[in-house]
Parts: C-alpha cells; structure tokens; sequence
C-alpha cells in the first residue's frame, strides 16, 4: 500500500517499532562485545587495565537499575527515558572513537568498521527510540537528559599505554551499557507489548 | 627438655577458576585449592564492588558444594565490576590467589532447555517430525529479563554427523526431510542473547513407522 508522509493509517504499531529498536540494540551490544574482546585480545593483555578500568564509565552518574527486581519496579516511562539518556550519553563518544581508533598503531580494519558501524547504528537506535517515547509519553521528548563524555583529551595522550586505557576503558564502558540498553529495551518490549508474558 | 618442631609447610596458592549465572539473578565462583602443605587449611573468599572501597567475605560456602561462593539475588549486581580474591590460612602461614574480575553481565550459562518432545505429523501439506522444547525452568523468560536462542541437533540413530540447527527464540521446530522407518535422535541447548551455550539436554528418540 502507498504510504504517504505521516498519514496515520500508514502509522507503524508500537509493537514493530519496539521489534526494530530490539533487533537494533542487540547488534549493537553483539558489536560492542566483539569489538571489545578484539581490543583487549591485541593490545591489552598483560597490561592489568581491568583493574583500573573501576567507576570509570561516564555514565555512571545516571543511576540504573542493576537486578531484575529493581528493573521490573521502575516505572516504564523512567526505564525508557534512561535508555534515551544513555544512548544520548553515547553520541559524542562514538563520534570520537570513528576518528581517533584510526590513530592506533596497526588498528586492524575490523575494528574500525565495528567503530563506524556501532555509531552509525547507535543513532538510528536513538531516533527509534524517540519515536518510542513520543508515542508511549510525549511530554518526555523535550529533556534532553545525558551524560557529558569528558574522555577526548585522554584518547590523544602522548603516552601510548595511557592512550590504550582510554581506549580499553571506552570500549569496557560501550560494551556495558550496550547490553543494559539491549536488556531493559527487552523488558519493555514483554512488558507493554506482551504483557510480560513472552 | 624437648623443643617441638612443628611439620608442615604454608598453603600453596588457590585459583579461582570460573564464575557462572544460570539466570542473570544469582552466580557462582568456583576455586582450585593449592597444596594444603600437609595441614589443616582454612580458604576465605573475599570481594569488592566497584565503587566500593569495602570488602566483603562470601556470603554462602555451602549451596554450590565445595570451594565455591554462591552470590543469591540479595548479593548479586549486574553492569558493575566484582573483584575476587581467595585466601588459604593454615598454622604455617597464608596465601591469596591473583585477583579475579566478574561483570555479572558477561557470565551468563543458562540450564539446558527441558521437556524436548519428538512426534510425526501428518499434514495436508506434508509430513514431518514435530519438536518441542521449554526453557529451563530456572531462569525468568516471561518477563523479558532474560531472552534464550536454541540450537537443535538431529540425525539418524545409524548417522554419523549431527544436523545442527539454528532456531533463534523459537520453542519449536518443524522437520520436513524424514524417511519412514527411521529411528532419529535429537537434542537441544540454549544461551543467554550474549552468553554461552548451556550443556545438551538430555536426547529424545523417534522411531518412525515405515
């Protein structure tokens, strides 16, 4: 059937945009994790940044819920509000991991297409999930809550082991809040979708 | 006047070997003991949270057999960082294990799935075996906390390669190429969205009438 711009028989349900944002935020966690491990496996072993990699991740002033029963309390519109906050968060990040993972030394193409890749994906993620939130609870769309990334400057240290943490730490934070953003996008979908019954 | 030597030696270093949650609610830790040097050896399990200067001592000894840690709803966190350490105390001395670092997130291993059930159908559109299968029982499927993919193997009972079959969230499948007559053996398992596979579930067999 055509669809012409916006006319409302040709809205998508919320139940397909919920299925896209879900399809979306999985491969965007599955990316994260790879390119994490792929990072860590070339130039992180041996160096002991797990250890340092502690209360490091910028959006860790946005409290989240860390069990299911705290995830199952909150209100569905905070939890969709906090994912929009944390994928916000992760706009200037990802724009800034693209330009400067090209800077290291024999960075394999296979992370730098995961880095194009994540951001590209991450934005498309946002847009879906702001028009998730204009459906379930318009009044929301307008505060633009987020983290301010301040680790620019750190990715562009001379130092090189000082460098890769920057890079080491980004990448452990991406691939954490990656799969929280993918797990409470699945609880919402069960829950305003299937009735918590999936 | 006697002076007693005392025999023995100190404990060698424990390691901690795996941590595992079956459900994304609760986990597991397990450690190797090193050698006991020949004495009664005590082991303490000791963790910190990101964030958290505190330590903390292992909260249950027992539930997960020996020289393991077992971390219930109460004690367990997602998305933050534990830092393990084991210690092994005996009347010579004491060791600690080189520290272990577990995200909750990253440790998922589900139960293998239940219930695998194999029956012939007979369609207008066709025939085929029909299998099914239920999450394990251990894990909150329903409410979307936690979400499980499947991998079917089947073949033959006289086959040699098993068919392994991808079939994403599904709890059922559909097998069209059977021959009459066979005897077919099948099992399934299952992981967490971004986990590892949980072990095989127990095989089902069909024989199929000719």
């Amino acid at each position: 059937p055509i669809c012409p711009n916006g006319s409302d028989s040709c809205q998508v349900s919320l139940g397909d945009l919920f299925d896209r944002a879900v399809k979306l935020s999985h491969y965007i966690h599955s990316l994260s994790a790879e390119i994490f491990n792929e990072f860590d496996e070339r130039y992180a072993q041996g160096r002991g940044f797990i250890a340092k990699a502690v209360n490091s991740c910028h959006t860790s002033s946005l409290t989240t819920p860390e069990d299911k029963e705290q995830a199952q309390q909150i209100h569905h519109e905070d939890l969709l509000n906090l994912v929009l906050s944390v994928l916000r968060s992760w706009n200037d990040p990802l724009l800034h991991l693209v330009s400067e993972v090209q800077r290291i030394k024999e960075v394999p193409d296979t992370i730098l297409w995961k880095a194009v890749e994540i951001e590209a994906q991450n934005k498309r993620l946002l847009e879906g999930m702001e028009r998730i939130v204009g459906r379930v609870h318009p009044a929301d769309l307008g505060n633009e809550v987020y983290s301010r990334w301040p680790g620019l400057p750190a990715l562009q240290l001379a130092d090189e082991d000082s460098r890769l943490f920057a890079f080491y730490n980004l990448l452990h934070c991406l691939r954490r809040d990656s799969h929280k953003i993918d797990n409470y996008l699945k609880l919402l979908k069960c829950r305003l979708i299937h009735d918590s019954n999936c | 006047r006697y002076i007693q030597l005392r025999s023995g030696q100190p404990p060698g270093k424990p390691e901690i070997l795996r941590c595992r949650s079956p459900e994304k609610e609760t986990f597991t830790c397990w450690w190797k003991p090193g050698s006991d040097g020949g004495l009664p050896t005590n082991y303490t399990l000791l963790y910190n949270k990101e964030g958290e200067r505190r330590y903390y001592e292992c909260p249950d000894y027992t539930t997960a057999g020996p020289n393991s840690c077992y971390f219930d709803k109460k004690h367990t966190s997602l998305w933050i960082t534990y830092n393990f350490t084991v210690k092994a105390i005996n009347e010579m001395g004491s060791t600690v294990s080189d520290p272990y670092y577990v995200d909750v997130a990253n440790i998922v291993q589900p139960d293998p799935p239940e219930n695998l059930s194999l029956q012939f159908e007979k369609k207008v559109y066709g025939e085929y075996l029909l299998l099914n299968w239920d999450p394990p029982s251990l894990g909150d499927v329903k409410s979307g906390w936690l979400t499980l993919e499947y991998e079917l193997h089947i073949k033959p009972e006289e086959g040699q390669e098993w068919e392994k079959i991808f079939v994403g969230q599904r709890t059922t499948y559909k097998m069209f190429s059977v021959n009459p007559g066979e005897r077919y053996i099948a099992q399934v398992r299952c992981r967490s969205d971004h986990g590892s596979w949980s072990e095989w579930s127990p095989q089902s067999f069909i024989k199929l009438q000719k």
